[in-house]
């Protein structure tokens, strides 16, 4: 499956995934750095030395940039879900994200209806200990659209 | 398997793992949750979150001059794990996240900064 556009559809999308098939999916993240022959590295420290003239930028001047990647996985239906970043200030938000997804959170409540703004932190369930476990497999049963409204997202790309 | 680790522990493996990665800006670090499903589960199950270096800070040996594959083995693969109880998932992930935004800095980092240094340096460039 393609990688998605936007951090938002996938964490919507994965939600939807997770809502169909709460026990298998799987969520993996992966920091990568690419591997690079010889003549790919000498290519881009170039390519890095044109664009930034005036002494590259003090930390690492040859280092590649790493990517994220993350993937929902579900190995019953064969689903995947996936997105792809090389943006250090969406790590924050995807992986806050990712542990709303591990929590049981519904499209719903991910709120992510508004693109770009931030996550809120209202809506995981988490909060009062003793209550916690009742009201999140309510709202996973919530919304009754399961793999319906995934295939018609699939359908879009 | 080595036994899972306490959240603290993850913790700072996980730091580790990726400042070793980010400083050698080569390999990959390779993050995991899934439900843990005990059959005694009538609530919202554990959270089971695994971590792997996927064997790749494993040391490169050179042959004839090309890199020789090492196979993976339990001296040179990292890889931990810790489960997270339902209750707690909130106050880890919030952990978790920023751990991750401070060790992935291999990644781009916001480009208006980027661009303003660039600016500056032109000038005292040309000055």
């Amino acid at each position: 499956m393609t990688y998605l556009e936007t951090s938002q559809a996938y964490l919507e999308q994965s939600a939807q995934l997770l809502e169909a098939y709460p026990e298998t999916t799987r969520i993996t993240t992966k920091y990568n750095f690419p591997t690079e022959r010889p003549a790919q590295v000498l290519k881009r420290t170039k390519s890095q030395a044109k664009s930034n003239k005036p002494a590259p930028t003090s930390s690492e001047p040859a280092a590649p940039i790493a990517s994220l990647t993350l993937k929902t996985y579900n190995p019953e239906s064969g689903i995947t879900v996936q997105y792809r970043t090389n943006k250090l200030q969406e790590v924050g938000r995807l992986m806050t994200g990712l542990g709303k997804l591990a929590a049981g959170a519904d499209v719903a409540s991910l709120g992510l209806s508004a693109p770009g703004a931030d996550v809120e932190m209202t809506d995981a369930p988490e909060e009062g200990a003793g209550s916690a476990p009742a009201p999140a497999p309510a709202a996973v049963k919530g919304p009754a659209q399961g793999g319906k409204g995934k295939k018609k997202k699939g359908g879009k790309k | 398997m080595a036994p899972h680790l306490q959240a603290d522990e993850f913790f700072s493996s996980l730091t580790d793992l990726l400042a070793k990665t980010t400083q050698k800006s080569r390999g990959s670090v390779t993050l995991s949750q899934k439900p843990l499903i005990d059959n005694i589960t009538t609530t919202q199950p554990s959270i089971l979150i695994r971590a792997t270096d996927g064997n790749t800070s494993a040391p490169r040996t050179m042959k004839d001059g090309k890199v020789v594959k090492t196979k993976a083995s339990k001296a040179t693969k990292v890889k931990f794990s810790t489960v997270v109880p339902a209750d707690q998932l909130e106050a880890f992930y919030t952990r978790y996240a920023e751990i991750c935004k401070t060790g992935m800095t291999g990644l781009k980092k916001r480009d208006r900064k980027r661009k303003a240094k660039g600016k500056s340096g032109a000038k005292a460039a040309k000055a």
